[in-house]
């Protein structure tokens, strides 16, 4: 469910402070930004402006010193945590730049796990985590550990895992960091894909090819964004 | 997926780990196990002993242990007048004396038992009969051994029956039997005949004096009724049931099991504990970009708490389980060596299985396991999800 003005998150003059010994730090300052279905976002600044901040408050696992945000049209300031996990767990897709694969599990359950926590059934989890796994192309790759997979392909099986239940809005933070140049170009093409079937894409990242993938470039200096450029 | 498979699968991904753990719960809980055995185990065998003797008052001059206080003068004749009391079964007076039995080079020393009354005897015949009337003896396995004796064999011994030294003349008995006494120590040498017989190696002149006379309530009456009406017969002699001999034993001399058994059982109790909570915390530590990527995913709080919390279970519960046979082995062990200590009866034991003892460190485990989870638990719980994938990409 989208809200009522059609987007999936509202964020409307937005600001994290941190409380540091040496003072507080301003890390995202009066940030506005509307996520709506479909959009393909990308955030670009250098280290420390404050992108994975606002990535993080936009997919809820943070929340606003001030400012107000919105998802689904709900007051994430009003949530309670349990609340703010079921709305991840429904409506959010992360995708991490170390991939944050369990290690003890293979590709498919990796994929089946945060089907199997919003209580999927589980001949309903296994045909999806099939389904998944061969939109990334790795069917094959199905009953391998992480140990066993390549850079690129851990990064596919986290893809299909922040997929799994189908989310409205996929988070990526860095999603390329880890990977050389023609894996981070093919990840990019699978996000791509994953924009096109329908949902919307907010990518943090400071390579400039995955940047201009995307519609919407916003570029972030001390915490404000300073450019915003729709691309054609 | 859910926690406890998640627990199994995060523990069989650290193997060495996992092992750890368990090995060291395991040795702690057999050291557990032992300790609640132990606290109670010695009491629980003398109980034990007491009633498979089949008597279950005994009756002395004082507050003495048998053997070791004055003697009841005219035991024959209280005896004979408590058995025909309405809530007595039985009763049997016994006597107890040193003896040397003459054999090469330098004798045998033995423990020598006189038996009066109307009760089957508190022995059990091995071989041969038991003693009848006239100068006949029944000895134990030891004595059968060390004197080559067998039923039929004649062996003259030499009563030592007072703390007074005393020059008793040679008595000749003929063995009757080779029996089992309830109390024999693992190397004791005993004998037993009835009381005139031992009375007269004793060189007494009143032959019915006896140093307990042990009696067998009825099935209808029971002990504490037997006791009452023995003591009001009898106010002179001091009347105990098997429970009043047991509270007695437990409050004499053998609280310090018990308190020795406390204070071990706290010890390897807070071992356990901090074993258990140092190898999670520092698995968590090492897992906690997985943490909070699984809590940006959207699994709550209470999920990866309950996660840790079945790491935790699983934990105690493999060691717990090992813990047992490991624990009734080393209690065979420790239970052989304290049985060495000098005049311990070989029928009794310090480790004694009860299912209380069972439940108890079940549930001082289960205790173990959440206790030792709290901490890990508690750093999972607050665990902040966005500075910790913050830190982890920076680290």
């Amino acid at each position: 469910m989208n809200g009522t003005n059609g987007h999936i998150v509202d964020a409307t003059r937005i600001t994290r402070v941190f409380p540091m010994p040496a003072g507080p730090v301003t890390a995202v300052a009066d940030v506005s930004l509307h996520v709506g279905r479909g959009d393909h976002i990308a955030i670009r600044g250098p280290s420390g402006c404050g992108k994975s901040t606002l990535l993080h408050m936009l997919g809820c696992v943070d929340t606003p010193t001030s400012g107000t945000l919105l998802f689904d049209g709900r007051d994430v300031a009003q949530l309670s945590d349990r609340q703010r996990s079921l709305l991840r767990l429904r409506s959010i897709g992360f995708v991490f730049q170390r991939f944050f694969l369990l290690p003890m599990l293979t590709a498919a359950e990796n994929v089946e796990l945060p089907q199997s926590e919003a209580n999927v059934a589980k001949d309903e989890r296994r045909r999806r985590t099939r389904e998944l796994l061969e939109y990334v192309g790795l069917g094959a790759r199905a009953d391998h550990r992480p140990a066993e997979l390549s850079g690129g392909e851990m990064q596919r099986v986290a893809i299909a895992r922040a997929l799994a239940n189908r989310p409205g809005l996929l988070l990526a933070d860095e999603p390329t960091g880890e990977l050389d140049r023609s894996t981070g170009a093919q990840i990019a093409a699978l996000l791509d894909r994953v924009n096109a079937d329908g949902t919307a894409l907010v990518i943090v990242t400071h390579d400039p090819s995955l940047a201009e993938r995307s519609r919407r470039v916003l570029n972030m200096r001390d915490g404000r964004i300073d450019e915003d450029r729709t691309l054609p | 997926m859910n926690a406890m498979g998640f627990a199994w699968r995060s523990l069989v991904r650290q193997p060495a780990r996992a092992v750890l753990g368990v090995l060291g719960v395991a040795a702690v809980g057999a050291l557990l196990f032992d300790m609640l055995l132990l606290s109670h185990g010695l009491v629980i065998s003398m109980r034990d002993l007491l009633e498979r003797t089949g008597f279950d008052l005994r009756v002395t001059a004082t507050d003495a242990l048998p053997g070791s206080g004055p003697l009841i003068p005219d035991a024959v004749a209280a005896t004979h007048a408590i058995a025909e009391l309405p809530t007595v079964r039985s009763a049997v007076a016994l006597r107890f004396a040193d003896a040397i039995v003459d054999h090469a080079p330098r004798g045998v020393q033995a423990t020598l038992q006189g038996v009066a009354g109307s009760a089957a005897h508190p022995w059990t015949i091995l071989r041969g009969r038991d003693i009848g009337s006239g100068a006949e003896i029944v000895i134990n396995e030891n004595a059968a051994g060390r004197l080559h004796a067998a039923p039929g064999t004649r062996i003259t011994l030499r009563a030592s029956c007072s703390s007074a030294e005393q020059s008793l003349p040679p008595v000749t008995f003929t063995v009757a039997g080779i029996a089992r006494f309830p109390f024999d120590t693992p190397n004791g040498t005993t004998l037993a005949a009835s009381l005139d017989q031992v009375g007269e190696a004793c060189g007494a002149s009143d032959v019915s004096e006896a140093d307990v006379i042990m009696v067998a309530s009825t099935e209808s009456a029971g002990p504490d009724a037997a006791v009452a009406e023995v003591a009001q017969h009898f106010p002179a002699l001091r009347v105990l049931s098997n429970a009043d001999a047991v509270n007695r034993f437990e409050r004499g001399g053998f609280t310090y099991f018990r308190q020795i058994s406390t204070v071990l059982t706290t010890v390897t109790l807070a071992f356990a504990v901090l074993l258990i909570t140092v190898l999670l915390t520092v698995s968590i530590n090492q897992r906690l970009g997985e943490i909070a990527a699984l809590r940006a995913l959207g699994f709550s709080r209470w999920r990866v708490v309950a996660d840790v919390f079945c790491e935790s279970v699983l934990i105690v519960g493999g060691g717990g389980l090992l813990s047992l046979p490991l624990g009734a082995a080393l209690a065979l062990a420790l239970d052989r060596i304290l049985k060495r200590i000098p005049g311990i009866p070989a029928d009794v034991h310090f480790f004694v299985y009860q299912p209380s003892a069972l439940q108890l460190h079940l549930l001082l485990l289960a205790a173990t396991a959440v206790i030792a989870a709290l901490y890990p638990i508690r750093v999972v719980a607050r665990l902040p999800i966005a500075a910790t994938l913050r830190d982890e990409v920076v680290g």
